[in-house]
């Protein structure tokens, strides 16, 4: 073995050298690149497609097609019997996959929004990446709704339009807010998107030719980056970033009220609003977390935009948030437990000890136990694999409470002689289906629009740098929006 | 401003540009006489140019209001249009209300704020405009509109600053 010595003046030096060099490598905003060579490389992703992926979106493309085309039209034909509801349980996995698809949005507002608000750096490269999530997950929340209603032609009842005796619908009803709270969250998640990806997809039309050139000219709409165009953008961002925070809010809510608002056991119950925000945030964020993890592993040059600091920054966000569930499904099991009701008592021993007991301690194992034993540890948070398995795991987690809250909960009421069981039928497929469009909306959408926001990349590397306190080299942020 | 025989200067930073926009200035071209492109946000305080007007605020405090009009009506309107009392519930209540007045307020602002950078920007807006593709490479642009007879000495001006090229703006289809 050989040792070899360092020359002691020049030691500090090096030293300073390799930690300078260590946080470059670290983080994406201390290691800027060339404006034209980052375009280029977002540029090259959404052309670089190669025949895997096209064999994976003409697979996610069949399950579209069997799941959401075959079962559901065969289930629009011969009628909603084809689906496991029946009294007492009227309510079933279609409402499940509802509330799972609107949990999965609120990641895409949380991450952009909430961390603009609070200028959190490190959101920069994955916004777009959450956005994008929030709309095509909110789009098969609307697929699950209108399967739920079973005569879907007729959803036109829900719009706000007087029927042929003038009368309309009734907007003191738990569905009109539901309809209003998703169509607005829809609305406004579809503009918030959109909005700052005008610059983006200039930069795209600027390096096109042929049918992507004459696409992003459209959608680039004539934006040249002008003072004034920056101006009523950035005012636009930041009146977006604050008013859809509490849209995000009001949506889990009011899908909470939907539950909370019945006499039921197991629903009736305050803190139903603050318990399904938190658990929409804990199930967003982790399927954030797979996002970037498939998009990273799949797509090109995302590596470099995408590091272990954006696993780790988001996995200390799972571990805060699985706490904060933790606490509020604590809170409402404790303060039902603790009223003694005796309905309320027996449902509570069925969610443990019945015939979905199992899915009971799924839920408490991968929604606490799992994020609380790994999170915690760095090495596994900037382990990109191990964040993809977490979040499933967290997902897993959240679609076994709401399965807890829908049909095992409907399962047991205040009259035994009704009391029935679930067999979940043609919503399986039909799920299935849901999960295959959303894949396939986003593997299109990579191929057309730019993931990465480049300008707020460069942006955040223009307000990043790197000086010297006393002789330690410490990153500093300096505030240009 | 016109955008017919105006000058593109293109920086590659962003200090040599906020010096050509003195420069400019100390040469008698009014601020109004000057445009910014660039590829990335600078603010009008970086370059020492004047406030920018937005309209996008009003225009969300405006849909605000349009949008608790229609919540309103929705809530307050639609059941006196035709009342129908049911299991001797209050034809007006207000706790269910405040839900459906605070999604439109809330639909109101962020539709007339979407609406409100389009109306500003003049979007969409396909015409031929000046324009160069290095901007969105990260180069800052600045369109001086001069008078003929200035125009040497405004090249002159800029390339001493620091503009990697000075050259007549040429309108090209967006």
């Amino acid at each position: 073995m050989s040792v070899m010595a360092k020359p002691l003046a020049h030691a500090h030096g090096h030293e300073e050298h390799d930690h300078e060099a260590e946080l470059r490598k670290e983080h994406l905003l201390l290691d800027p690149k060339p404006r034209g060579e980052m375009n280029a490389m977002v540029m090259d992703m959404m052309g670089g497609t190669t025949w895997k992926f096209w064999v994976v979106a003409a697979i996610m493309g069949a399950l579209v097609l069997w799941g959401l085309v075959y079962s559901w039209g065969i289930m629009i034909a011969q009628g909603l019997g084809l689906a496991g509801v029946n009294q007492p349980v009227y309510w079933g996995l279609f409402l499940v996959h509802t509330v799972f698809w609107i949990g999965i949005s609120h990641a895409g507002t949380f991450v952009s929004a909430l961390l603009r608000v609070f200028k959190a750096e490190f959101r920069r490269p994955f916004t777009r990446a959450a956005e994008l999530m929030t709309t095509f997950s909110l789009a098969q929340a609307a697929v699950m709704i209108f399967a739920h209603m079973g005569r879907v032609w007729l959803a036109y009842w829900m719009f706000p339009l007087p029927n042929q005796r003038q009368l309309w619908p009734n907007f003191h009803s738990p569905l009109m807010w539901d309809f209003l709270a998703i169509n607005t969250y829809l609305l406004s998640s579809t503009m918030y998107l959109f909005l700052p990806l005008i610059p983006d997809l200039a930069m795209a039309r600027d390096r096109s030719t042929g049918w992507r050139r004459k696409l992003y000219s459209i959608l680039a709409l004539g934006w040249r980056g002008t003072e004034g165009e920056w101006t009523h953008l950035r005012h636009a961002l930041n009146i977006f970033a604050f008013a859809i925070l509490p849209i995000m809010f009001s949506v889990h809510t009011i899908v909470s009220w939907d539950f909370a608002v019945a006499m039921r056991p197991g629903w009736s119950s305050t803190i139903f609003g603050p318990y399904f925000v938190v658990g929409a945030i804990h199930s967003g964020v982790a399927a954030v977390g797979m996002v970037l993890v498939a998009v990273r592993a799949f797509i090109k040059n995302m590596d470099y935009f995408i590091r272990p600091e954006h696993f780790d920054a988001l996995g200390k966000l799972m571990l805060i948030i699985s706490m904060a569930w933790a606490y509020f499904f604590f809170n409402d099991f404790m303060v039902q437990w603790y009223g003694g009701d005796r309905w309320t008592d027996e449902l509570l021993h069925f969610h443990e000890a019945g015939k979905w007991g199992w899915i009971w301690f799924l839920m408490l194992i991968c929604n606490i136990a799992v994020p609380w034993l790994t999170l915690w540890n760095k090495t596994i948070r900037r382990t990109p694999w191990a964040m993809f398995i977490i979040g499933l795991l967290i997902n897993v987690g959240m679609w076994a409470e709401r399965f807890i809250i829908v049909p095992v909960s409907l399962a047991i009421n205040r009259m035994p002689f009704r009391w029935g069981d679930y067999e979940p039928g043609v919503e399986v497929p039909i799920f299935i289906g849901s999960v295959a469009f959303f894949i396939l909306l986003y593997m299109l959408a990579s191929r057309i629009l730019p993931l990465v926001p480049v300008w707020e990349v460069q942006e955040g590397q223009m307000a990043h740098s790197i000086r010297k306190y006393g002789k330690e080299p410490v990153v500093t942020v300096s505030d240009l929006e | 401003m016109t955008e017919k025989n105006m000058l593109l200067a293109l920086f590659q930073e962003i200090d040599p540009a906020a010096q050509a926009v003195d420069k400019l200035r100390a040469m008698g071209i009014e601020n109004e006489h000057v445009n910014v492109i660039s590829g990335t946000p600078i603010t009008e305080a970086m370059l020492g140019r004047p406030h920018q007007w937005t309209n996008v605020p009003r225009l969300a405090m405006g849909g605000a209001v349009g949008g608790l009009i229609v919540g309103i009506f929705f809530a307050f309107g639609t059941p006196a249009l035709y009342p129908v009392y049911v299991g001797g519930q209050p034809l007006y209540p207000v706790p269910p209300s405040i839900v459906v007045l605070f999604e439109l307020t809330m639909l109101g602002i962020m539709l007339s704020t979407f609406l409100g950078v389009f109306l500003d920007s003049r979007f969409p807006s396909y015409s031929p405009k000046v324009y160069v593709p290095e901007i969105s490479d990260g180069y800052i642009a600045l369109l001086i509109d001069c008078a003929p007879e200035q125009e040497e000495e405004v090249k002159k001006a800029m390339t001493e600053v620091g503009a990697e090229s000075v050259k007549t703006a040429e309108v090209q289809p967006l």
